[in-house]
């Protein structure tokens, strides 16, 4: 990255450490859920920024994610295993799901992701001697680790923030190996990539299922962070979210996700004044932006930097997604 | 056994219906490689322009001309020019996005500028039964049926044995060929969309007596749309009418006979057990394979 | 000998179309094939069907004796066979550097030892020998789009030859390129396949650079194979000629 990148990627960390200091219970719990959900959004964003598949089931893995961590906390599994079990668990149930979806052109995973988001909160609602169904399942407890408690706003916000930290490091460490070549090479020319040797189904289907169980770890820090969950989180509304958070921060950047995700989080909040219009504003802001910018709002940050005629960083960490 | 045909044909009313909604999907795939996401809303909004047109104190049948003359105009034409045209140049992806974007909007704005209750709507034959062969079946399964044959009749009449409608399909099957034996090719597509308003607004009569309408009827029409056009064949007209036919019927004898609870459930899991198996659809043609 | 490539009886056709009508040859290990042929001949369905981005509709294709007819490009590239593109397929916003690790990368390890090791899968040393053997060096970090054609060309057999391959085919390799780089080019493909004893198969239309490069060509028309031999005997060949006037 470049100098001017590397400061501001620095001075926003020094934010997120410092600012919850200023703020009162419901802004931290905000800046919360806006890390949990950066993570879902970091997971989309490998499978849709860089794999190119459309997944509308994001929000469905938060949930899966949500419900095992709820469940097994609730059987006296120690949080640290709950958090590991939901991320395997999503990353299987990603892979069967993409396996086949992935055999077959014309976005099919959109599709099959759609029916299973569906099937997803049908399950949740109808198997009520597993999940409480409608009722949910409430008094989720946060966790302690060896005698500090998270507990308290703060504490689990940092939590929170600690996790985002270490994900974000093992995705970055991804899209720098071998593998993030191959996914940069699946979305710029999948033909070329498919003759040099590399298995581009494979690949695609290894995006969509990290992408999945990053949302099931995300969806791990939701449920002691709300500690209430309801099948209704976790419907298609959720998924939608998601996609549009990638969309909006940049789908293929690397920083897309925390752009996108504050922007989600931020904007009912400045949109009171529209009193439950956000949503209208917020559809029509993203059609807009797929007519004139389909790359984001970093990629509206990329267009400027070249016409000023600076040189922009590596493409592993801001090449095209969406959009050419 | 009497239930069962009563089932059977009102099962056949509504798959008829989803084939409306899945053909219409199916031609703007294959014509103009447009993937709607928003097809479900765009089956849900024309019953709200003809409430609308009645509030206005428009009768039912000037209100209904006035849902299918908007919808041909909003959906059909609005949409190529707006949205589709500029989008298709950045390729399918954008495009696909900005229709998921569309169709949460549609449905927001239904529910913020209409109503977020569920509204009566007028049904177009009254509630009567028959009585045919010891089963009851309601007069309104069998119009919704007439109706939907005629329209997808018509819609075959059309594209088979019309000048027009062979170059319509000459442009889905090879648009630069097309081209250049100079059919216009941008007026071919254009037609597709105007002929998707027609067939979302007859669907919107058709099944809003039925469900009420709904701001929230997009989702499950959307499903039932894309999960027919899969099922049929994604790339066959044939195949989307197959498709919805089986998914109505399906949909109505497991809500009768399984759970009704998981009634969404089934077609989603013929969904994936079409996509495991036999991924071309029922129909569709096994695509040459590109990558 | 088993030969490296054998197409047998290969034939392809698109609705009621026949692109490729019962084509048999041979290549053996060592040879440079040129395969030329008037527009439409059905050069590219050829290669195409051979190297698994199309399925034939009736025939065979075998490497080195295994059959392979219909195998996906990445499995069959697994097996040593690399090609070039007609159209320019480079990856633009990758590294000229990078581009050559991705060409090499699917051969080094499996798929854990490429997350767990080294960014550049341990090709950073041999891609620098090839961008110096193409004479590419001070290009090295440039992003791959930003290069001029003939050096975007030169970039694609760059990529094909990285992973060591033991059959490469060549798509148009000099279509578009100037003179000098052209030369340049021919003479980089000459000099890897002594080094490195090679086998290339050759699509072109420039009849120079056929003849320069190859040492067994073979005439496509229609579809099928009209004339076969040294490239001198191909040049007299009164069918050969015929198929081409008119073009």
């Amino acid at each position: 990255m470049n100098r001017l990148g590397t400061f501001l990627v620095a001075a926003a960390a020094v934010f997120a450490v410092a600012v919850p200091f200023f703020l009162k219970p419901f802004g931290i719990y905000l800046i919360s859920m806006w890390a949990v959900l950066t993570i879902a959004a970091i997971g989309l964003n490998l499978t849709l920024g860089y794999a190119g598949q459309v997944s509308m089931a994001q929000g469905a893995f938060v949930g899966i994610g949500a419900y095992t961590v709820a469940l097994l906390t609730q059987a006296d599994v120690p949080y640290a295993a709950a958090f590991v079990a939901a991320g395997l668990f999503c990353f299987a149930v990603g892979w069967v799901l993409g396996y086949p979806a992935l055999r077959v052109q014309h976005h099919y995973l959109a599709f099959v992701t759609l029916a299973f988001n569906t099937l997803v909160f049908l399950v949740l609602r109808n198997e009520e001697w597993l999940t409480n169904g409608i009722y949910g399942i409430n008094s989720i407890a946060r966790p302690a680790f060896f005698g500090w408690s998270t507990g308290k706003a703060l504490d689990f916000y940092f939590f929170c923030l600690g996790a985002l930290t270490v994900l974000s490091l093992a995705t970055w460490w991804i899209l720098r190996s071998p593998w993030g070549r191959a996914f940069v090479a699946l979305r710029e020319n999948p033909v070329r990539a498919l003759s040099l040797g590399l298995d581009t189904r494979r690949y695609t289907l290894i995006a969509f299922a990290i992408g999945s169980s990053l949302a099931g770890l995300a969806g791990a820090l939701y449920a002691p962070l709300v500690q209430y969950i309801e099948p209704n989180s976790f419907g298609l509304g959720m998924s939608f979210n998601l996609l549009l958070m990638v969309i909006v921060g940049g789908s293929g950047y690397f920083f897309g996700p925390f752009l996108g995700a504050l922007v989600a989080v931020l904007l009912p909040e400045w949109m009171r004044i529209t009193e439950g219009y956000y949503l209208i504003v917020y559809a029509m802001f993203v059609m807009v932006m797929m007519a004139f910018c389909p790359s984001g709002l970093l990629g509206l940050v990329e267009r400027a930097l070249k016409a000023v005629g600076r040189r922009t960083p590596s493409p592993i960490l801001r090449s095209e997604g969406v959009g050419q | 056994m009497a239930s069962f045909i009563q089932l059977l044909v009102s099962g056949l009313a509504t798959g008829a219906i989803y084939a409306l909604i899945a053909v219409g999907f199916t031609l703007l795939w294959q014509t103009s490689q447009t993937i709607n996401f928003a097809q479900g809303e765009f089956v849900m909004l024309p019953a709200f322009f003809i409430l609308a047109a009645m509030n206005l104190g428009a009768p039912f049948w000037l209100a209904t001309l006035i849902g299918l003359l908007l919808s041909i105009v909003v959906l059909g034409l609005l949409f190529k020019l707006i949205i589709v045209d500029p989008m298709l140049r950045y390729g399918v992806l954008p495009l696909v996005i900005s229709t998921i974007a569309l169709s949460l909007f549609l449905k927001e704005a239904a529910k913020d500028f209409y109503s977020s209750q569920a509204q009566p709507f007028p049904a177009l034959v009254p509630a009567t039964d028959l009585n045919v062969f010891g089963a009851v079946i309601s007069l309104q399964s069998l119009a919704v049926l007439a109706i939907a044959v005629a329209t997808v009749l018509a819609l075959h009449f059309l594209l088979n044995k019309t000048r027009l409608g062979r170059c319509m399909q000459a442009t889905a099957q090879n648009p630069t060929l097309a081209r250049i034996l100079g059919i216009p090719v941008e007026r071919m597509v254009l037609y597709t969309f105007l002929i998707n308003g027609v067939l979302v607004a007859i669907a919107s009569i058709l099944i809003s007596p039925i469900y009420l309408a709904k701001f929230t009827n997009g989702e499950t029409l959307g499903i039932a749309a894309f999960l027919a056009a899969i099922i049929g064949g994604f790339n066959q007209v044939r195949g989307a009418i197959l498709g919805g036919v089986i998914l109505g019927i399906l949909d109505n004898l497991s809500a009768a006979y399984l759970s009704s609870q998981y009634r969404g459930a089934f077609p989603l899991i013929i969904l994936i057990a079409v996509i495991l198996l036999r991924p071309q659809g029922l129909l569709g043609r096994v695509e040459e394979r590109t990558v | 000998m088993t030969p490296v490539l054998q197409v047998s009886n290969l034939r392809k056709s698109f609705g009621g179309i026949t692109a490729v009508s019962d084509v048999s040859f041979e290549v053996r290990d060592g040879e440079i094939l040129g395969i030329i042929g008037p527009n439409g001949s059905g050069k590219s369905t050829l290669f195409n069907c051979v190297l698994g981005q199309l399925t034939p509709s009736a025939g065979e294709v075998r490497v080195d004796g295994k059959p392979t007819t219909g195998m996906r490009p990445c499995d069959l590239n697994r097996l040593g066979v690399s090609r070039t593109f007609q159209l320019l397929q480079v990856f633009p916003q990758l590294s000229v550097r990078d581009n050559l690790i991705l060409a090499g990368q699917e051969h080094q390890g499996s798929m854990y030892s490429r997350l767990i090791g080294a960014a550049d899968a341990g090709l950073g040393a041999a891609a620098d020998q090839m961008i110096e053997f193409f004479r590419l060096s001070h290009l090295s970090e440039e992003q791959a789009g930003m290069l001029s054609y003939g050096q975007q060309k030169l970039l694609d057999a760059a990529m094909a030859f990285m992973a060591g391959p033991r059959l490469v085919l060549l798509d148009e390799p000099a279509g578009g390129v100037n003179l000098t780089m052209l030369g340049h080019l021919r003479e980089r493909l000459q000099a890897y396949h002594a080094e490195r004893k090679a086998t290339f198969v050759v699509i072109e239309h420039q009849m120079e650079f056929v003849m320069a490069l190859c040492t067994r060509v073979l005439v496509l028309a229609e579809g099928r194979i009209i004339a076969e031999g040294a490239p001198q005997e191909i040049r007299r060949n009164p069918i050969v000629i015929e198929a081409y006037l008119g073009h």
